[in-house]
Protein backbone atom coordinates (compact mmCIF):
# COMPACT_ATOMS: atom_id res chain seq x y z
CA UNK A 1 0.00 0.00 0.00
CA UNK A 2 2.66 2.60 0.74
CA UNK A 3 4.78 1.46 -2.44
CA UNK A 4 1.44 2.61 -4.54
CA UNK A 5 0.75 5.51 -2.20
CA UNK A 6 4.47 6.15 -3.35
CA UNK A 7 3.91 5.73 -7.11
CA UNK A 8 0.94 7.55 -7.10
CA UNK A 9 3.32 10.71 -5.48
CA UNK A 10 6.12 10.45 -7.61
CA UNK A 11 3.90 10.23 -11.42
CA UNK A 12 0.61 12.13 -10.39
CA UNK A 13 0.81 13.45 -6.84
CA UNK A 14 -1.32 13.01 -4.27
CA UNK A 15 -4.49 13.67 -5.98
CA UNK A 16 -4.03 10.03 -7.62
CA UNK A 17 -2.82 8.60 -4.36
CA UNK A 18 -5.95 9.80 -2.17
CA UNK A 19 -8.52 8.51 -5.21
CA UNK A 20 -6.58 5.26 -4.66
CA UNK A 21 -7.12 5.28 -0.99
CA UNK A 22 -10.35 6.76 -1.13
CA UNK A 23 -11.49 3.58 -3.60
CA UNK A 24 -9.33 1.04 -1.58
CA UNK A 25 -6.62 0.40 -4.05
CA UNK A 26 -3.59 -2.00 -2.97
CA UNK A 27 -1.07 -1.88 -5.28
CA UNK A 28 0.54 -5.23 -5.12
CA UNK A 29 -2.65 -7.02 -4.86
CA UNK A 30 -3.68 -4.76 -8.37
CA UNK A 31 -0.36 -5.68 -9.87
CA UNK A 32 -0.80 -9.03 -8.36
CA UNK A 33 -4.23 -9.57 -10.16
CA UNK A 34 -3.07 -7.78 -13.51
CA UNK A 35 0.02 -10.04 -14.12
CA UNK A 36 -2.84 -13.11 -12.98
CA UNK A 37 -5.37 -11.69 -15.48
CA UNK A 38 -2.97 -11.12 -17.76
CA UNK A 39 -1.61 -14.50 -17.45
CA UNK A 40 -5.18 -15.84 -17.63
CA UNK A 41 -6.10 -13.63 -20.52
CA UNK A 42 -2.90 -15.19 -22.36
CA UNK A 43 -4.20 -18.76 -21.44
CA UNK A 44 -7.98 -18.02 -22.79
CA UNK A 45 -6.38 -16.01 -25.57
CA UNK A 46 -4.14 -19.02 -26.40
CA UNK A 47 -5.96 -22.25 -25.50
CA UNK A 48 -9.59 -20.98 -25.33
CA UNK A 49 -10.04 -17.82 -27.21
CA UNK A 50 -8.12 -18.35 -30.26
CA UNK A 51 -9.26 -22.56 -30.97
CA UNK A 52 -13.03 -20.83 -30.67
CA UNK A 53 -11.91 -18.21 -33.25
CA UNK A 54 -10.09 -20.77 -35.21
CA UNK A 55 -13.48 -22.68 -34.86
CA UNK A 56 -15.87 -19.58 -35.41
CA UNK A 57 -13.64 -18.66 -38.68
CA UNK A 58 -13.83 -22.36 -39.41
CA UNK A 59 -17.51 -22.04 -39.36
CA UNK A 60 -17.90 -19.05 -40.72
CA UNK A 61 -16.07 -20.00 -43.74
CA UNK A 62 -18.57 -22.93 -44.07
CA UNK A 63 -21.07 -21.04 -43.59
CA UNK A 64 -19.86 -18.66 -46.34
CA UNK A 65 -18.89 -21.46 -48.78
CA UNK A 66 -22.40 -22.72 -47.63
CA UNK A 67 -23.96 -19.69 -48.97
CA UNK A 68 -21.13 -19.42 -51.97
CA UNK A 69 -22.31 -23.04 -52.54
CA UNK A 70 -26.60 -21.74 -52.16
CA UNK A 71 -25.87 -19.67 -54.63
CA UNK A 72 -23.90 -21.63 -57.03
CA UNK A 73 -26.85 -24.09 -56.24
CA UNK A 74 -29.75 -21.64 -57.10
CA UNK A 75 -28.10 -20.73 -60.55
CA UNK A 76 -27.11 -23.87 -61.54
CA UNK A 77 -31.20 -24.68 -60.72
CA UNK A 78 -31.84 -21.68 -62.58
CA UNK A 79 -29.96 -22.46 -65.03
CA UNK A 80 -30.93 -26.08 -64.96
CA UNK A 81 -34.41 -24.85 -64.75
CA UNK A 82 -33.76 -23.08 -67.81
CA UNK A 83 -32.35 -25.48 -69.88
CA UNK A 84 -35.34 -28.48 -68.58
CA UNK A 85 -37.57 -25.91 -70.09
CA UNK A 86 -36.26 -25.51 -73.11
CA UNK A 87 -35.53 -29.65 -73.32
CA UNK A 88 -38.97 -29.28 -72.52
CA UNK A 89 -39.66 -26.76 -75.27
CA UNK A 90 -37.80 -29.06 -77.71
CA UNK A 91 -39.40 -32.15 -76.45
CA UNK A 92 -42.62 -30.86 -76.78
CA UNK A 93 -41.89 -29.57 -80.25
CA UNK A 94 -40.24 -32.76 -81.25
CA UNK A 95 -43.55 -34.83 -80.16
CA UNK A 96 -46.07 -31.88 -81.69
CA UNK A 97 -43.80 -33.17 -85.20
CA UNK A 98 -43.72 -36.75 -84.23
CA UNK A 99 -47.76 -36.21 -83.91
CA UNK A 100 -48.12 -34.71 -86.90
CA UNK A 101 -45.90 -37.17 -88.42
CA UNK A 102 -47.71 -40.10 -86.76
CA UNK A 103 -51.06 -38.13 -88.04
CA UNK A 104 -49.18 -38.10 -91.88
CA UNK A 105 -48.41 -42.10 -91.80
CA UNK A 106 -51.57 -42.89 -90.73
CA UNK A 107 -53.35 -40.71 -93.10
CA UNK A 108 -51.25 -42.16 -95.65
CA UNK A 109 -51.59 -45.66 -94.97
CA UNK A 110 -55.46 -44.99 -94.53
CA UNK A 111 -55.32 -43.50 -97.99
CA UNK A 112 -53.28 -46.15 -99.01
CA UNK A 113 -55.23 -48.97 -97.80
CA UNK A 114 -58.93 -47.44 -98.73
CA UNK A 115 -57.11 -47.77 -102.31
CA UNK A 116 -56.06 -50.98 -102.00
CA UNK A 117 -59.52 -51.70 -100.64
CA UNK A 118 -61.48 -49.87 -103.51
CA UNK A 119 -59.20 -52.02 -106.19
CA UNK A 120 -59.78 -55.04 -104.54
CA UNK A 121 -63.41 -54.29 -104.52
CA UNK A 122 -63.35 -53.33 -108.19
CA UNK A 123 -61.53 -56.85 -108.78
CA UNK A 124 -63.82 -58.51 -107.18
CA UNK A 125 -66.89 -56.86 -109.00
CA UNK A 126 -65.24 -57.18 -112.00
CA UNK A 127 -64.60 -60.89 -111.60
CA UNK A 128 -68.30 -61.31 -110.43
CA UNK A 129 -69.11 -59.59 -113.76
CA UNK A 130 -67.24 -61.96 -115.82
CA UNK A 131 -68.65 -64.56 -113.64
CA UNK A 132 -71.92 -63.86 -114.09
CA UNK A 133 -71.06 -63.11 -117.93
CA UNK A 134 -69.69 -66.84 -118.22
CA UNK A 135 -72.91 -68.18 -116.30
CA UNK A 136 -75.00 -66.54 -118.40
CA UNK A 137 -73.28 -67.17 -121.78
CA UNK A 138 -72.89 -71.11 -120.68
CA UNK A 139 -76.59 -70.92 -119.24
CA UNK A 140 -77.66 -69.75 -122.50
CA UNK A 141 -75.63 -71.98 -124.70
CA UNK A 142 -77.39 -74.89 -122.40
CA UNK A 143 -80.43 -73.44 -123.23
CA UNK A 144 -79.79 -73.54 -126.59
CA UNK A 145 -78.45 -77.00 -127.04
CA UNK A 146 -81.45 -78.04 -124.96
CA UNK A 147 -83.87 -76.40 -127.35
CA UNK A 148 -82.64 -77.38 -130.30
CA UNK A 149 -82.18 -81.05 -128.62
CA UNK A 150 -86.05 -80.69 -128.18
CA UNK A 151 -86.68 -79.40 -131.46
CA UNK A 152 -84.36 -82.23 -133.23
CA UNK A 153 -86.51 -84.81 -131.48
CA UNK A 154 -89.67 -83.37 -132.23
CA UNK A 155 -88.72 -83.50 -135.78
CA UNK A 156 -86.75 -86.51 -135.99
CA UNK A 157 -90.59 -88.25 -134.74
CA UNK A 158 -92.37 -85.97 -136.85
CA UNK A 159 -90.56 -86.36 -140.25
CA UNK A 160 -90.53 -89.99 -139.96
CA UNK A 161 -94.55 -89.58 -140.07
CA UNK A 162 -94.91 -87.26 -142.73
CA UNK A 163 -91.94 -88.57 -145.60
CA UNK A 164 -93.89 -90.13 -147.96
CA UNK A 165 -92.26 -92.94 -150.66
CA UNK A 166 -92.14 -90.06 -153.38
CA UNK A 167 -89.43 -88.38 -150.38
CA UNK A 168 -87.87 -91.27 -149.94
CA UNK A 169 -87.18 -91.49 -153.41
CA UNK A 170 -86.73 -87.76 -154.11
CA UNK A 171 -84.03 -87.38 -150.59
CA UNK A 172 -82.34 -91.30 -152.14
CA UNK A 173 -81.79 -89.01 -155.54
CA UNK A 174 -80.46 -86.20 -154.20
CA UNK A 175 -77.35 -88.76 -152.52
CA UNK A 176 -76.36 -90.22 -155.97
CA UNK A 177 -76.32 -86.71 -156.89
CA UNK A 178 -73.66 -86.46 -154.21
CA UNK A 179 -72.20 -89.71 -155.53
CA UNK A 180 -72.01 -88.44 -159.14
CA UNK A 181 -70.56 -84.84 -158.05
CA UNK A 182 -67.71 -87.11 -156.59
CA UNK A 183 -66.83 -88.89 -159.69
CA UNK B 1 -40.46 -117.00 -136.94
CA UNK B 2 -42.16 -113.91 -135.80
CA UNK B 3 -41.40 -112.59 -132.47
CA UNK B 4 -42.66 -109.04 -132.36
CA UNK B 5 -46.14 -107.54 -133.41
CA UNK B 6 -43.97 -105.37 -135.83
CA UNK B 7 -42.19 -108.63 -137.48
CA UNK B 8 -45.90 -110.15 -138.01
CA UNK B 9 -47.14 -106.58 -139.36
CA UNK B 10 -44.58 -106.52 -142.02
CA UNK B 11 -44.81 -110.32 -142.88
CA UNK B 12 -48.74 -109.83 -143.03
CA UNK B 13 -48.01 -107.14 -145.76
CA UNK B 14 -45.54 -109.12 -147.74
CA UNK B 15 -48.16 -112.18 -147.59
CA UNK B 16 -51.01 -109.78 -148.62
CA UNK B 17 -48.96 -108.35 -151.64
CA UNK B 18 -48.42 -112.26 -152.63
CA UNK B 19 -52.18 -112.31 -153.01
CA UNK B 20 -52.90 -109.07 -155.00
CA UNK B 21 -53.50 -109.37 -158.60
CA UNK B 22 -53.77 -106.35 -161.00
CA UNK B 23 -53.91 -104.30 -158.05
CA UNK B 24 -56.64 -106.00 -156.38
CA UNK B 25 -56.87 -108.89 -153.46
CA UNK B 26 -57.62 -112.10 -155.16
CA UNK B 27 -59.59 -114.38 -153.15
CA UNK B 28 -58.73 -117.75 -153.67
CA UNK B 29 -55.05 -116.17 -153.49
CA UNK B 30 -55.98 -115.20 -149.71
CA UNK B 31 -57.85 -117.71 -148.90
CA UNK B 32 -54.59 -120.52 -150.09
CA UNK B 33 -52.21 -118.20 -148.13
CA UNK B 34 -54.34 -118.34 -145.18
CA UNK B 35 -54.49 -122.16 -145.29
CA UNK B 36 -50.73 -122.69 -145.80
CA UNK B 37 -49.78 -120.33 -142.65
CA UNK B 38 -52.46 -122.40 -140.60
CA UNK B 39 -50.96 -125.65 -141.65
CA UNK B 40 -47.25 -124.29 -140.86
CA UNK B 41 -47.95 -122.68 -137.69
CA UNK B 42 -44.63 -121.53 -137.07
CA UNK B 43 -44.16 -119.19 -133.92
CA UNK B 44 -46.15 -116.17 -134.25
CA UNK B 45 -48.64 -117.24 -136.84
CA UNK B 46 -51.52 -115.87 -135.35
CA UNK B 47 -49.89 -112.36 -134.94
CA UNK B 48 -49.24 -112.64 -138.64
CA UNK B 49 -52.96 -114.05 -139.18
CA UNK B 50 -54.98 -111.03 -137.64
CA UNK B 51 -52.72 -108.62 -139.51
CA UNK B 52 -53.43 -110.40 -142.67
CA UNK B 53 -57.23 -110.60 -141.69
CA UNK B 54 -57.58 -106.67 -140.90
CA UNK B 55 -55.72 -105.91 -144.01
CA UNK B 56 -57.88 -108.09 -145.96
CA UNK B 57 -61.20 -106.04 -144.53
CA UNK B 58 -59.50 -102.81 -144.95
CA UNK B 59 -59.66 -104.30 -148.83
CA UNK B 60 -62.82 -105.89 -148.68
CA UNK B 61 -64.20 -102.19 -147.35
CA UNK B 62 -62.51 -100.35 -149.74
CA UNK B 63 -63.81 -102.31 -152.19
CA UNK B 64 -68.02 -102.40 -150.63
CA UNK B 65 -70.44 -99.81 -150.75
CA UNK B 66 -72.50 -99.91 -147.65
CA UNK B 67 -75.67 -98.44 -149.20
CA UNK B 68 -78.25 -97.52 -145.86
CA UNK B 69 -81.78 -95.93 -145.77
CA UNK B 70 -84.48 -95.74 -144.06
CA UNK B 71 -87.04 -97.43 -145.97
CA UNK B 72 -86.42 -100.25 -148.98
CA UNK B 73 -85.52 -98.73 -152.18
CA UNK B 74 -87.35 -99.71 -155.05
CA UNK B 75 -85.58 -102.05 -157.62
CA UNK B 76 -84.68 -99.37 -160.36
CA UNK B 77 -83.05 -97.01 -157.19
CA UNK B 78 -80.76 -100.02 -156.54
CA UNK B 79 -79.65 -100.87 -159.88
CA UNK B 80 -79.07 -96.93 -160.18
CA UNK B 81 -76.74 -96.53 -157.09
CA UNK B 82 -75.09 -100.03 -157.89
CA UNK B 83 -74.32 -98.71 -161.92
CA UNK B 84 -73.15 -95.59 -160.03
CA UNK B 85 -70.94 -96.79 -157.63
CA UNK B 86 -68.97 -98.59 -160.13
CA UNK B 87 -68.85 -96.27 -162.03
CA UNK B 88 -66.94 -93.93 -159.73
CA UNK B 89 -65.27 -96.49 -157.72
CA UNK B 90 -64.34 -99.52 -160.30
CA UNK B 91 -66.34 -102.32 -161.82
CA UNK B 92 -64.85 -104.94 -158.90
CA UNK B 93 -66.89 -102.68 -156.27
CA UNK B 94 -69.71 -104.57 -154.04
CA UNK B 95 -72.34 -102.87 -153.36
CA UNK B 96 -74.86 -103.96 -150.36
CA UNK B 97 -77.94 -102.59 -149.20
CA UNK B 98 -79.28 -102.50 -145.64
CA UNK B 99 -82.40 -101.33 -144.29
CA UNK B 100 -82.23 -98.51 -141.35
CA UNK B 101 -85.17 -97.33 -139.57
CA UNK B 102 -82.87 -94.91 -137.58
CA UNK B 103 -82.10 -92.96 -140.51
CA UNK B 104 -85.75 -91.30 -140.69
CA UNK B 105 -85.47 -90.60 -144.78
CA UNK B 106 -83.43 -90.52 -146.92
CA UNK B 107 -79.79 -92.54 -147.98
CA UNK B 108 -76.63 -92.97 -147.02
CA UNK B 109 -73.51 -94.69 -148.87
CA UNK B 110 -70.59 -95.77 -147.42
CA UNK B 111 -67.12 -96.60 -149.29
CA UNK B 112 -64.42 -97.20 -147.79
CA UNK B 113 -63.64 -94.23 -145.67
CA UNK B 114 -65.92 -92.06 -147.73
CA UNK B 115 -69.38 -91.53 -147.03
CA UNK B 116 -71.82 -89.95 -148.64
CA UNK B 117 -74.85 -88.88 -146.62
CA UNK B 118 -78.46 -87.21 -147.36
CA UNK B 119 -80.49 -88.96 -144.74
CA UNK B 120 -82.84 -87.01 -142.28
CA UNK B 121 -80.66 -88.13 -139.28
CA UNK B 122 -77.61 -86.37 -140.85
CA UNK B 123 -79.44 -82.90 -141.56
CA UNK B 124 -81.00 -83.57 -137.43
CA UNK B 125 -77.49 -84.30 -136.14
CA UNK B 126 -75.89 -81.26 -138.26
CA UNK B 127 -79.24 -79.09 -137.06
CA UNK B 128 -78.78 -79.97 -132.99
CA UNK B 129 -74.61 -78.87 -133.48
CA UNK B 130 -75.83 -75.67 -134.86
CA UNK B 131 -77.87 -75.27 -131.20
CA UNK B 132 -74.58 -76.23 -129.91
CA UNK B 133 -75.48 -79.67 -129.12
CA UNK B 134 -73.44 -82.80 -129.12
CA UNK B 135 -75.41 -84.46 -131.72
CA UNK B 136 -76.72 -87.70 -130.16
CA UNK B 137 -80.47 -86.64 -130.06
CA UNK B 138 -81.45 -89.93 -129.69
CA UNK B 139 -79.29 -90.62 -126.29
CA UNK B 140 -81.21 -89.58 -122.79
CA UNK B 141 -80.16 -86.13 -121.06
Amino acid sequence: MNTLGFFIDATAGGQVQQIAKTFGVDWPHLLAQVISFSIVCFLLHRYAYKPVLAILDQRRRQIAQGIADSEKIKAELVKTEAERHVILMEAGTEANKIIEEAHAAAAQVRKNETQKALTAAEQIIVQAQEAAAQEHTRMLGKLKSELGLLVVRATAQVTGKVLTPDDQQRMAEETIQQLAKAA
Amino acid sequence: MIRTTAQAKRKARQLYRCCLVNGRLNPSRAQHAASIVLELKRRGYMRLLKEFQRLVRLEIAAYTAMVESATPLPRHLENRVRERVQNTYGAGTTTLFKRNPELIGGMRIRIGSDVYDGTVEAKLVALQRNFGGSGGYRQNP
